[in-house]
């Protein structure tokens, strides 16, 4: 079975050397003479005012949670696919229970609004 | 997966529970906010009706669903009952403070259920995975409900503290539960002990994962060396969310304990003993010394809960029946007792105003002699002095400990069962011999949450008066589970 | 099956190496970063150990979702690390003491006979993971699998809960509502008498 999986092996070693190596081609053969006005962080002429970084909006937060929810039930739909035919109208049931009480959950997020930008 | 018609049966209460929980969050999404009374009432309606379905399926032979994954006893039915009562008595005495702090709304009841099914789950588990989803389930929904008022500071730091230190707590219960599976090869939990027994060499890996079992439930209950979180969850979360921590989950948690230590893990009983002997006296120690000095009523009740852990561990020391039976009674009027002790705090709050001071007890007597009494019986019955039912709950576990042999520590508890007297008692003080201090405000409760807090209060006193009916229960269910 | 011992060992020497990155680099969205790629080289591990469902559950749900989410709450939070970091080799001496004492005792019991390698369990030929992960999830486990749809439910319920907010500030407009507005919503016509200029005017009201 692993055999299969040679050619994505193959695969990630060629993209992280197709990536890597221009940077570090770039390192090697650009020329290199630093000081200290060009190493220093530039802001349309003036001294930098602030941290780049800034503080993202909870929202953000509130989509991201609610898409890892989603994400989790559609990972278990994928053994379930796979021996459907072997577990019978029972683990189609099982199923079926699950998604509705994902569903309870979904009715309610969409009429609270939560699923709205503003 | 035949008789899978059978198997749902034997879970009626718990689908209840789950259908009417899921049917009162989207009913709340459709519902002017005036006509709210109509999700309490559906919410006391599933107590109700999953008390009728426990009482109805109910059988002396014990049933199992799910691929030995759920199991129906005696046991289980009966604290499922003793859960529903606390937990219609939760919804009488908070709603008034809800309503007046802008938190009375659909998501806390549908909480407060999940949190109820996920006990449930607990309680019936059969299998460590089972236990582990209920315990999830329940601590999920406590954590949210700490910070159920999100623009309280204090709730807000609370609820990060109790998930920080409670997910360390559920991982080390599930690594744990990790080794025992390992060593065992079965989740379930009778297959666990027939395992240890013929295997007879314990490995020390099993040792390990049996620490690791007995820290994440130490954790769960707030026993020493695990109670940091509880002072300060207690006293920052709002006080109907600290009613709910400090009640029923407690139940939860002993039945946790019955079915992985006794039931799952009894052959290491003499492992698990000590680390519960220990437990036992540091809680009842560190607790009652550290609630003399408190001023905050909700923190003071907090180490107090901390001491009386150390009571419900004491009958588990003793690793018999007997033993057992007697920590099923503590813990099931302990909870009766928190219950209406958090109650009180409740009925004397109002809108903007917060009884959570002991000072603020100052002089109740002249104010409110009724209320002054109805604390009275909570304060003795949790001091443990005779006519309540406290008394007799000290008495029975420390004579299980006797009998087990532990004449030292039970010594060390009585001692310390005495200091814990002072500081019950000094509230006692405060509330009959202080001059009243503030304006004489007029309690803004209800009338049926003040009739229903004072039948629970002198309820205490009937059952102090008359504890064999409660005993004989507590002792038959548990025998009839166990043997 | 030597490569897959060179594999192996190349996965493992990154996955350790990543982790610790983790805990020292003194950037918090760096040591996310580390984190994916350590989840990444595990996902490589289960992989070999021929756990292609959980491989790819791992890289799916963690490296997709979770990392993303952990990202945005470390943006969201704003830490100033060297402010926490304050302190950070006073503890040293205790935090160092205990941890070795862990890592003695945890190798006290674990050391003697209980580190053997297993048995190499020789699997058939068309040996599926997911498949053999299916027939027993949806029927032996049923039941725990129904609950995390329900924990599954209460987590959307408490972030839903816990922070979403009406925005006061909001300019949205709904289209829907926009149109549904009648005329008499929007103009009120009232009678009233016509005016007529008055023509003396009290001294006394005109105050």
């Amino acid at each position: 079975m692993l055999e299969n999986y040679f050619p994505i092996l193959m695969f990630i070693l060629v993209g992280l050397g197709v990536g890597l190596g221009p940077l570090v081609l770039g390192k090697i053969v650009s020329p290199h003479r630093p000081d200290a006005e060009k190493n220093s962080p530039y802001e349309c002429g003036f001294e930098a005012f602030e941290d780049a970084r800034m503080k993202f909006d909870v929202r953000y937060y509130l989509v991201a949670i609610l898409f890892i929810l989603f994400d989790l039930e559609i990972a278990f739909l994928f053994p379930w696919a796979v021996v459907i035919q072997e577990i019978g109208a029972a683990g189609f049931w099982a199923m079926m229970v699950f998604l509705f009480v994902l569903v309870v959950g979904f009715i309610f997020e969409w009429m609270k609004g939560a699923l709205e930008w503003d | 997966m035949d008789n899978m018609q059978f198997d749902l049966l034997t879970l009626l209460p718990e689908m209840v529970v789950l259908a009417m929980a899921m049917f009162i969050l989207l009913l709340d999404l459709f519902i002017l906010p005036q006509n709210r009374f109509i999700i309490y009432g559906l919410s006391q309606f599933t107590l109700f009706a999953a008390a009728f379905f426990t009482f109805k399926t109910h059988t002396p032979a014990v049933g199992f669903a799910f691929n030995h994954m759920f199991i129906d006893d005696t046991l289980a039915d009966v604290i499922k009952l003793m859960m529903y009562l606390g937990t219609s008595l939760i919804f009488v005495y908070t709603r008034k403070y809800l309503q007046d702090r802008n938190l009375y709304r659909g998501e806390f009841y549908a909480m407060v259920l999940f949190g109820l099914l996920g006990m449930m789950i607990m309680v019936s588990g059969h299998s460590m995975l089972t236990i582990y989803m209920g315990l999830e389930l329940l601590s999920l929904c406590l954590y949210s409900l700490v910070a159920f008022d999100r623009d309280n500071k204090q709730a807000s730091e609370a609820a990060m503290k109790y998930f920080v230190l409670g997910a360390l707590a559920s991982g080390m219960l599930l690594y744990g539960m990790s080794m025992l599976y390992g060593m065992t090869g079965s989740l379930d939990v009778a297959d666990i002990a027939n395992s240890i027994m013929q295997h007879q060499g314990k490995s020390p890996v099993m040792i390990m994962g049996l620490v690791f079992v007995v820290a994440g439930i130490a954790f769960k209950f707030g026993a020493v060396p695990f109670q940091m979180w509880v002072p300060d969850v207690y006293q920052g979360a709002p006080t109907p969310m600290t009613l709910i921590i400090g009640s029923v989950p407690k139940l939860a948690a002993y039945a946790m304990t019955v079915r992985l230590l006794v039931q799952g893990l009894h052959p290491l009983a003499q492992d698990w003993q000590d680390m519960m002997l220990l437990m036992a006296v540091l809680s009842i120690v560190i607790g009652n010394f550290s609630a003399i000095v408190q001023t905050n009523l909700k923190r003071m009740l907090a180490y107090s809960t901390i001491s009386h852990v150390g009571f419900i561990m004491f009958g588990f020391m003793s690793a018999n029946a007997n033993g057992f039976a007697s920590s099923f009674f503590y813990i099931s009027t302990y909870v009766l007792m928190s219950i209406a002790g958090f109650g009180i705090i409740l009925l004397l709050s109002r809108q903007g105003f917060e009884a959570e001071q002991i000072d603020d007890l100052k002089g109740l007597n002249q104010k409110n002699p009724w209320i002054a009494f109805l604390m009275l019986i909570i304060m003795f019955s949790m001091a443990g002095i005779p006519p309540t039912v406290g008394f007799y709950a000290k008495f029975t576990v420390l004579q299980a400990a006797w009998q087990a042999g532990f004449t030292w520590a039970v010594v060390s508890a009585v001692l310390m069962a005495v200091i814990g007297a002072f500081y019950y008692l000094n509230i006692v003080r405060k509330m009959y011999f202080d001059a009243p201090v503030g304006s004489q405000v007029a309690i803004t409760a209800p009338m049926d949450m003040r009739f229903i807090l004072s039948v629970h209060a002198l309820g205490l006193l009937g059952l102090g008066l008359f504890p064999e009916s409660l005993l004989g229960v507590c002792g038959r269910s548990l025998l009839m589970s166990l043997q | 099956m030597m490569f897959t011992d060179v594999v192996f060992y190349v996965l493992a020497a990154i996955l350790l190496l990543s982790g610790l990155r983790v805990i020292t680099t003194r950037n918090p969205v760096h040591a996310a970063l580390f984190l994916v790629l350590a989840f990444f080289t595990a996902a490589g591990i289960w992989l070999l150990l021929q756990a292609e469902f959980l491989a790819i559950a791992l890289i799916l749900v963690y490296v997709g979702a979770v990392m993303v989410l952990f990202l945005f709450v470390v943006m969201m939070l704003d830490i100033n690390i060297d402010k926490l970091r304050e302190g950070f080799w006073e503890y040293l001496p205790m935090a160092g003491t205990i941890g070795l004492l862990m890592i003695v005792e945890m190798g006290m019991v674990l050391a003697e006979k209980n580190l053997r390698p297993s048995q190499a369990v020789t699997l058939p030929p068309n040996y599926s993971n997911t498949a053999e992960l299916g027939k027993v999830l949806y029927t032996d486990y049923l039941l725990p699998f129904e609950l995390a749809s329900v924990v599954l439910l209460v987590a959307m319920i408490a972030a839903i809960v816990l922070t979403l907010r009406d925005r006061k500030d909001s300019k949205s407009m709904n289209p829907a509502d926009q149109v549904k507005v009648k005329r008499n919503d929007r103009l009120r016509i009232i009678s009233m008498p016509a005016e007529v200029e008055p023509e003396h005017v009290a001294p006394e009201e005109e105050k």
